[in-house]
């Protein structure tokens, strides 16, 4: 389980995330979703333990997350987090099979067979089986972006926080790599996800960044309504 | 540690123009500073050396002929000077000096027997103790009046092997003379001297018809001086001076002055060059790399983000610049290597057959400096980037990446 509790964070006196408090169950699927620059990247990267919060705590499975130590927070991203990012996150000196590899590495232990085979099978689930001995440049976005994702899973991690990893894509490619999610998602994995593509809000819960605070989608509980704030962004 | 070795060598593969640039810089600077120091090795290893063959600590000349005494000491160019020779006794009683032994040198004509021109000198055999040393081969008994030892160079031109030259006969101011021995070289003057006996000498300007001026006996030229254990001759050579102002007393650390002007220019010149360029290679290769570390802000936060520790990413930066530094230097040095080894004879020419390469173990000890050196400058140079990229928060650096 995720928690937030009370999180904020500013820069250069600006607030980004104010008092935010926030749940992910186990095994859920969350989408967030948010006017670019609202904050989004800022949110998940505090829960995942990139960028420190101004105030309040992190806590995944009861773990102050925020509290660890250097080498014990790394070591919690390396085992329990994987992510993937907004942008291509390719090491471009390294083949495809070598990027999937590489947090195994970081977690201080040479890649042995089983590893190479795993990894083999999470390029084979994300569609580029073929492409093992790629160089990143040799692929398009959209492959890029499912060896990203086979990287992001390549230590068994129990949350996946996705940054956009539809952003740039087109609208086939997108659905299959929703469904991959979906398809992680059913093995117990935890996604959180950002996302403008709010056609998939119905594979779990959605939310909206605004005004430095989370507010259910598509209308919430809470007086003013996200859907009028959302019809605005559309504009 | 492995894993970080790893992609390191994977980086510098990714800009190989880049990297060879840095290593390049590196090496030239290294190879310069390799010549110039086994250069300025060999120079002190010369000198040392020469100290040794000089045979005295101290030469006491009449003052006013203390240039040309030194060439005669050093190159054996035939020149010379008097004074009186009751100024033995007074220098050997100075405080320090432990034995002297006089010298007269002659005017030596232009000498039908041999190629180079020659200095006579006629030396006291009984209290010598400069040429002793050098003699090839000991031949039995004292040396007789008719009896001559000769330098290494003064006729094995003419005959070949100095070997060979034992037992030749000499014509001197038409005076007939047998080689007794030869001396082994020694890189000074020696080489292209002649020795007689003293009381032979002054009888030979005297007698021979040729000679110009004779020489008194109570005339001569130098007084070889050796201090007494544990003394210092350039403190010795001063009070010799302060005691008789009419003498120049020389040490031999005078010999420095007959470096050719052009090697000393030429080993500052290297100096310099080499500190210049070590000063542009570390700045062009220091911002580099620099350059490229902050290129790669992106990656560093993405293998952070993977789980990399600080102390990966820190190791990983560290071990790169140290690469780089490390081939710079061992190119280098290689080439550096190279370059004295192929220009060896050039240099010997230049600088003068005196000069002496500095040996094996010297080389390996330059080399083995200029590779530390350049290994603590790759250190030095990949601790700061490395510092200030592994501080950052994975988040930071990923942004600043962009
Ligand atoms: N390190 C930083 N220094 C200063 N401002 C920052 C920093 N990181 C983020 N910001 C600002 O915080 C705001 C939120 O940024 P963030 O990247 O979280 O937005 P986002 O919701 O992910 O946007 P997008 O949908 O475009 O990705 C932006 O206005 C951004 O300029
Ligand atoms: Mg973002």
């Amino acid at each position: 389980m995720i928690r937030l509790e009370n999180i904020g964070k500013r820069y250069q006196r600006s607030d980004v995330l104010q008092r935010i408090d926030w749940r992910i169950a186990d095994s859920a699927f969350v989408l967030v979703t948010g006017r670019s620059g609202g904050g989004k990247t800022t949110l998940l990267s505090i829960m995942g333990g990139l960028t420190r919060p101004d105030e309040g705590r992190v806590l995944i499975d009861d773990v102050d997350i925020w509290r660890l130590s250097e080498p014990e927070l790394a070591a919690l991203r390396n085992r329990k987090l994987g992510f993937v990012f907004q942008f291509p996150s390719l090491i471009p000196t390294l083949r495809v099979l070598d990027n999937v590899l590489l947090p195994i590495a970081f977690g201080g232990r040479s890649p042995n067979r089983e590893d190479r085979e795993f990894a083999g099978s999470l390029l084979a689930m994300v569609g580029i089986a073929d492409k093992e001995k790629a160089y990143p440049s040799q692929l398009s976005g959209g492959q890029q972006r499912r060896a990203a994702i086979a990287r992001a899973l390549i230590n068994r991690p129990s949350i996946i926080l996705a940054d956009e990893p539809t952003g740039d894509l087109d609208e086939s490619t997108e659905a299959e790599i929703m469904s991959l999610f979906q398809n992680i998602n059913r093995q117990g994995v935890t996604i959180v996800m950002v996302t403008h593509a709010l056609d998939y809000a119905a594979l779990g819960t959605a939310c909206l960044l605004k005004n430095q605070q989370l507010f259910p989608y598509p209308a919430g509980p809470s007086p003013e309504s996200a859907a009028g704030e959302e019809s605005r962004h559309g504009e | 540690m492995r894993q970080v070795f790893y992609l390191v060598r994977k980086n510098l593969r990714r800009k190989p123009f880049r990297s060879w640039l840095m290593i390049g810089c590196m090496a030239l600077a290294c190879a310069t500073l390799f010549l110039a120091a086994v250069l300025s090795r060999g120079i002190q290893d010369t000198l040392q050396t020469s100290r040794e063959r000089f045979g005295a600590d101290i030469v006491v000349v009449p003052a006013e002929a203390r240039d040309e005494a030194l060439s005669v000491l050093i190159s054996g160019d035939p020149t010379t000077f008097y004074m009186p020779s009751s100024l033995e006794a007074k220098v050997r009683q100075t405080p320090g000096v432990g034995r002297t032994s006089a010298q007269v040198f002659l005017r030596s004509l232009d000498a039908a027997c041999c190629v180079v021109q020659v200095a006579l000198v006629g030396y006291d055999p009984e209290r010598d103790f400069t040429i002793a040393p050098w003699v090839l081969r000991k031949t039995g008994g004292p040396q007789r009046d008719n009896q001559i030892i000769v330098g290494a160079k003064v006729i094995s031109a003419v005959v070949g092997s100095p070997e060979k030259a034992i037992g030749q006969r000499l014509i001197f101011m038409g005076k007939p003379f047998t080689v007794a021995t030869i001396l082994e070289p020694t890189g000074l003057g020696t080489d292209y001297t002649v020795f007689l006996t003293l009381n032979v000498a002054y009888r030979l300007t005297w007698e021979s018809p040729l000679y110009p001026v004779p020489v008194n006996k109570d005339e001569i030229s130098a007084i070889m001086v050796r201090v007494e254990d544990g003394e210092d001759p350039a403190a010795v050579a001063g009070s010799i001076e302060a005691k008789n102002p009419e003498v120049a007393a020389l040490t031999a650390n005078l010999l420095t002055r007959f470096f050719s002007r052009e090697l000393r220019t030429l080993v500052e010149i290297l100096f310099l060059a080499g500190g210049v360029f070590s000063f542009l290679a570390l700045a062009l290769t220091g911002s580099l790399f620099a350059l490229s570390v902050r290129q790669r802000l992106r990656e560093i936060g993405l293998f952070r983000a993977m789980g990399a520790r600080r102390k990966v990413v820190f190791q990983l930066i560290v071990l790169e610049a140290v690469c780089i530094a490390g081939a710079g230097g061992l190119l280098g040095v290689l080439a550096g290597f190279c370059a004295a080894y192929f220009s060896r004879d050039r240099i010997t020419e230049m600088i003068g057959n005196m000069y002496i390469w500095p040996g094996g173990q010297s080389l390996f000890a330059v080399a083995l400096l200029i590779l530390l050196a350049a290994l603590a400058a790759g250190i030095l140079g990949g601790l700061y980037p490395a510092c200030r990229v592994s501080g950052l928060d994975p988040y930071e650096a990923i942004r600043k990446g962009e």
